[in-house]
């Protein structure tokens, strides 16, 4: 409730439960997972490779001077382009490794993303009006691909970085074990402060991005609310709270500066202490005989290397985190329940359908039932009109119809059949749905006509807007049927906005209409085309309408006054009209004819 | 050249406000050649160690060791500390100016004219105050101490190279040429995949964003397996720009780092070649690939400040621009005004339009009186009322208020006589009280409760977790369109203006909340001029006069008595707006 975009499960703890999800996605790529590891391994063993070259070809061709000129010549060379091939080696398995993670790790997003996009499109309605479209799209769009950091960076990468350390470790102990146990010591210390003052700058980090994203909201919202800011003479009022956002953003930068910059020369000054300590121990060493100078620089090289995977490991402990708390939220979504299952029966014949409704309840959750007891049969072709007051639950029976609900009790029947023995897809193509506004996607008016199946042909869009008396208007558009439709269709007026939900519906050609009468506007050009294509569209159909024009209720076969989720009247208009009951005072109290 | 002189003119403005932190700068760029100096020292420090090494152990040589490891923890200190200094400075610097510019940018956008906003989208204004105002900010910062450093590092580095052994510094130094001209082609090149990719997976985001909105039509429909298939494709596009990019990225780290190892490669077969002809110690070998290590970073530095420089520069151009744009007018006369309004023979083309939205409108309003304006979307009802807020500047002669011309009224006198409801209520993401109370200070409890009880709003706020004070908007708690509409309601009606311009401000406000809102206006409004632009009829059935607006003309004018007995447009809607209203009235409904 507090924030609808904030990260639900925003833990990001280190559970093991849900990598273990994770492994079934990442299995069909097992194979290029183990090549990455495997290349992993021989990279490492070139990288202790070069330092082990330049060692021994200090101690021998370039310090022994015993031996002749042209050995210690030939020799160096043979050092010097092995170590050229080393490197050489080295980086095209940079280079191989790089693109063989991101092949089995993008990959693996892709599955992911298809199979958790594809889920949300199954999930029930009631579950969407609990989510808002925006934090959907970021768990498809940014959660899944933060796995692949958990892939790529987080375990393979990880993996890399331990091995290295350990391994150049136990290098270290082969070549001097003082040394050796000198590094082990330090070692320690230096990580536990990076990851300590990491810690404490990511915090002052995260500190920024909030203030940032509050500055940036803010941003969007004084450009967006100008006219308001402008009409009110709030002008200075809004830029003053916009400073003091700004220079909360600026106060948490300064914090952050201040913890990296201390950060930075921290870790590096403790790098340094450290190799100076080696540089004591080692030139020790050296002068004691019992280590040779080229070992040495090969034991400097091999710290060297030790360098980059500490300095980074707070940071790779944080991408981690993220990842794991994008991997419970990608989870959590891919284990809520989908609608129920298809029905098994097929399709029944096309043509009129006879709906029934029997003793249907309904509610949302555990709330107050939003239907309660509602039974009514509309025959095939006949129209069924629904009055009542808002809250009545007119639009809760509307959508129970094609299923985008099911009933908590009772039974919605098409031809006779429970709409859930039915195959879901083929009983929502039987019926279309009219809402009172039209909801448009990016494109143009034929895409959003035909809801870019291109199986439809133009000609039966152009049919379905002949029929509705939307032809001329859509003709007159700058482009036509392919003008683009403009963000949130601002160009259309509410009534061929309703128009082009009538062309929608009958391009689908369904047997039954749901519709959602649109209250009318002054714009009585319109408004005649509107009746008219009303009855154009329930023309051989079975139709169920919520009602808001006394010429509507009036044509239809069935009338049923709604409130709080029960009929209260069911009749004709004139049989209603005579029993003199709620529908009557209805009319009665407007003023209207009877 | 010229040209490079307009684009380095456009950061003008960045450097006076960076002057403003002069001591800032110059303290940052005093340590930044201490840091270079110190860290320039180290690899001779360890050569000569390395070459003392060779010598037989005595009193002398051990206590020369000590001496070195000394100075070396000395040098890391130093190195450490003016590190410190010259980031912490520098970069704080850059966040001053960011922080400047941002204020300065906001306060002039504050006083730019409306017809400018109608044509920028929020999303190119964001990103100058977000995304240009960084790139500028990295020239200013980031820019100034690595690019800094680099020109300290660079040549001392290979001057001190080659005061050693030429032949070496010159083959270390064609190795790091290739590099860098490699880099040069390469990196715009990864910039402008990465952008590719970035596309990429904003059309991913914005199928999925549409889908999830219309979750209903794509289910009812049966569009499920369509949307998958689309999603699949565009799902399919990104993997691809992204393995592109990564291939490219791949290239470039290997690039990188083979170059070192060819540097190093060259030092050891030149370099070994000259030791073994006795002309370069050992120590100095290990000098050389010392100071080799230190050019690394400073090149890399160097191929990203090339490539982020035109990004910069052209971020800086779109700066200035937005702050050269002209403000709107801010004179004009300013007497108090009553509301007594008048239009003769308006006629109003919107700018770069080719028909008017307004034709040859007249009406006179007294002050206290109420003018109901009524008509399809786009028929000019908005128009007239953006005329009237000094929204856009309307003909001389043809709009009038309190007998003042509105072109020789200052655009702050008209706001001030108007408390303004708009079309879209807007929120800003903050409690509702700030946003009834919309930054006047000097608001009381008792004026923000009569505005919130005349808005109606009080009766949602036993539904708010925490009442007035809870947060809503984008960020805060979704109110339902109703909701917002009369949060923006109460805010207009907290300003207590002489006159009240509300523009279809409850059309999705249920008609029993509607009329209660409506009765209480009537008493409250008792002296305040009106002005309601409304889809519903029943708002305007007792104004003093409604206006029938289509096409930008006057079709039908009157009271609502007299256009009902006309029988024309008003009156068939009308009609069919009672019939939905009892259809929807339900059996408790009070007529």
């Amino acid at each position: 409730m507090s924030d609808p975009y904030a990260d639900d499960t925003p833990t990001g703890k280190l559970s093991l439960g849900f990598v273990r999800q994770l492994w079934p996605h990442a299995r069909p790529y097992r194979r290029g997972f183990a090549a990455c590891l495997a290349i992993l391994l021989v990279s490492f063993g070139l990288e202790l490779l070069g330092p082990y070259l330049l060692g021994r070809a200090i101690d021998g061709p370039l310090l022994d001077t015993s031996a002749p000129t042209t050995e210690r010549t030939t020799r160096l060379l043979w050092f010097a382009f092995g170590f050229l091939a080393a490197t050489g080696a080295g980086a095209w398995l940079g280079y191989v490794y790089g693109r063989l993670t991101a092949w089995n790790g993008q990959r693996v997003v892709r599955d992911l993303r298809r199979r958790l996009f594809e889920h949300l499109l199954h999930l029930p309605l009631s579950f969407h009006e609990r989510n808002p479209a925006g934090k959907l799209t970021t768990r498809v769009a940014n959660d899944v691909e933060n796995l692949n950091e958990l892939i790529a960076t987080g375990v393979l990468q990880s993996v890399f970085d331990l091995l290295k350390i350990v391994g150049v470790l136990v290098a270290l102990c082969f070549l001097d074990l003082r040394l050796a146990l000198f590094t082990l010591a330090a070692t320690p210390v230096v990580v536990v402060l990076s990851i300590v003052f990491r810690k404490n700058a990511e915090r002052a980090y995260r500190a920024v991005r909030g203030r940032l994203a509050l500055q940036n909201a803010f941003t969007a919202e004084l450009v967006g609310g100008v006219r308001t800011t402008r009409a009110g003479g709030r002008e200075a009022t809004i830029a003053a709270r916009y400073a003091a956002r700004n220079a909360d953003t600026s106060a948490a930068w300064f914090d952050t500066v201040r913890h990296f910059s201390v950060f930075f020369s921290l870790v590096d000054f403790c790098l340094r202490a450290t190799s100076v300590g080696l540089l004591w121990f080692g030139g020790s060493a050296v002068l004691d005989g019992t280590l040779q100078a080229g070992q040495f620089v090969q034991f400097w090289l091999y710290f060297n290397l030790l360098t980059g995977p500490i300095r980074e490991l707070g940071e790779k402990y944080n991408v981690l985190q993220a990842a794991f708390a994008s991997c419970e939220r990608v989870f959590t979504l891919l284990a809520e329940p989908r609608f129920p299952a298809d029905g098994r029966l097929p399709t029944p014949a096309r043509g009129a359908a006879r709906i029934e409704f029997a003793d249907v309840s309904f509610a949302y959750g555990s709330g107050p039932a939003a239907l309660q007891h509602v039974s009514f049969v509309a025959e095939p072709g006949a129209t069924v009109a629904i009055v009542g007051p808002t809250g009545a639950g007119k639009s809760t029976l509307l959508s129970l119809v094609a299923r985008l609900r099911d009933a908590t009790s009772g039974a919605v029947r098409v031809d006779g059949v429970d709409v859930r023995e039915l195959q879901l897809g083929a009983l929502r193509r039987r019926i279309a749905y009219v809402a009172q506004d039209l909801f448009l996607f990016t494109g143009s008016v034929l895409d959003n006509l035909r809801l870019f199946d291109p199986r439809i042909d133009e000609t039966r869009v152009w049919a379905a807007l002949e029929t509705v008396g939307a032809a001329e208007f859509v003709r007159r558009l700058d482009g036509g049927i392919h003008a683009a439709v403009q963000e949130r269709g601002g160009t259309f007026s509410q009534g061929e906005r309703q128009l082009l939900a009538f062309a929608r519906a009958l391009v689908a050609e369904p047997d039954v209409l749901v519709l959602d009468e649109a209250t009318s506007s002054i714009d009585s050009a319109t408004e005649a085309r509107l009746q008219l294509a009303l009855r154009a569209a329930m023309r051989g159909r079975t139709a169920i309408v919520v009602a808001h024009r006394l010429s509507t209720v009036k044509a239809a076969d069935r009338i049923l006054v709604l409130e709080r989720g029960e009929v209260r009247e069911a009749g004709t208009h004139a049989e209603l009209s005579v029993a003199r009951g709620i529908y009557h005072r209805m009319l009665e109290r407007a003023g209207l004819p009877q | 050249m010229s040209r490079l002189s307009a684009k380095l003119a456009a950061l003008r403005r960045p450097w006076q406000l960076l002057a403003r932190r002069r001591a800032l700068v110059l303290t940052g760029m005093l340590f930044v050649p201490v840091h270079a100096a110190v860290t320039l020292w180290m690899p001779r420090l360890l050569g000569d160690t390395l070459d003392l090494l060779q010598q037989r152990r005595g009193d002398d040589v051990t206590t020369a060791l000590a001496q070195a490891c000394w100075l070396l923890l000395g040098l890391a200190v130093v190195e450490a500390g003016s590190r410190y200094v010259s980031r912490k400075t520098l970069i704080d610097a850059s966040r001053h100016v960011e922080r400047d510019l941002k204020d300065e940018l906001v306060a002039h956008l504050q006083r730019l004219p409306i017809p400018w906003f109608d044509k920028v989208r929020t999303g190119d204004v964001t990103s100058r105050l977000t995304q240009d105002v960084e790139l500028v900010r990295f020239v200013m910062g980031p820019l100034l101490l690595h690019g800094g450093s680099a020109l300290c590092l660079l040549p001392a580095g290979i001057w001190l190279m080659a005061g050693m052994n030429v032949p070496v510094t010159l083959s270390a130094s064609a190795a790091f040429a290739v590099l860098f001209v490699a880099m040069r082609i390469l990196l715009p090149r990864l910039h402008r995949w990465s952008k590719a990719a970035q596309e990429a997976i904003g059309e991913l985001s914005q199928q999925a964003q549409e889908d999830f909105a219309g979750i209903r039509v794509v289910q009812q429909f049966d569009r499920v397996e369509r949307e998958r298939a689309a999603m699949a494709t565009r799902n399919r596009r990104y993997l691809l720009a992204n393995l592109r990019l990564v291939r490219l990225r791949s290239l470039v780290n290997a690039l990188s780092h083979s170059t070192s190892g060819l540097v190093l490669f060259g030092v050891l077969l030149v370099g070994g070649l000259e030791v073994v002809d006795g002309a370069l110690s050992v120590g100095e070998l290990f000098q050389f690939t010392g100071y080799l290590a230190l050019m690394t970073f400073p090149l890399e530095i160097l191929g990203w400040t090339l490539a982020t420089m035109p990004r910069a520069l052209a971020a800086a151009e779109r700066i200035q621009e937005l702050l050269a744009t002209p403000t709107e007018r801010a004179t004009g006369a300013n007497p108090p005004l009553q509301g007594h309004l008048q239009a003769r023979g308006l006629t109003f083309t919107y700018p770069g339009a080719s028909t008017p939205a307004l034709r040859d409108v007249s009406f006179e309003l007294a002050p206290g009186q109420k003018l109901g304006l009524v008509g399809p979307v786009g028929g000019g009802k908005s128009t007239l009322l953006a005329l009237l807020l000094g929204f856009y500047e309307p003909p001389r002669g043809q709009l009038f208020v309190d007998g003042h011309d509105v072109a020789d009224l200052a655009p702050a006198a008209l706001r001030g006589l108007f408390a303004y409801a708009a079309q879209e209520p807007f929120l800003f993401s903050d409690t509702v009280a700030a946003n009834v109370a919309f930054g006047r200070p000097d608001a009381s409890a008792a004026d923000l409760g009569a505005a919130v009880t005349a808005a109606a709003l009080d009766q949602d706020l036993p539904q708010l977790s925490l009442g007035l004070d809870t947060i809503v908007g984008e960020r805060g708690v979704t109110l339902s369109g109703g909701q917002k509409q009369r949060v923006s309601l109460a805010r207009a009606l907290f300003d207590a203006r002489p006159a009240l311009l509300l523009d279809d401000t409850l059309s999705a406000v249920d008609t029993l909340t509607e009329r209660r809102i409506l009765d209480g206006l009537a008493g409250a409004r008792a002296g305040r001029t009106t002005i309601l632009a409304t889809h519903r009829l029943s708002v305007v059935a007792d104004a003093d006069l409604i206006l029938v607006l289509d096409g930008g003309l006057v079709r039908e004018r009157g009271t609502s008595r007299e256009l009902l007995a006309r029988g024309g447009t008003f009156a068939a809607a009308w009609r069919l707006q009672t019939e939905s209203a009892a259809l929807e009235s339900g059996p408790e409904a009070t007529p």
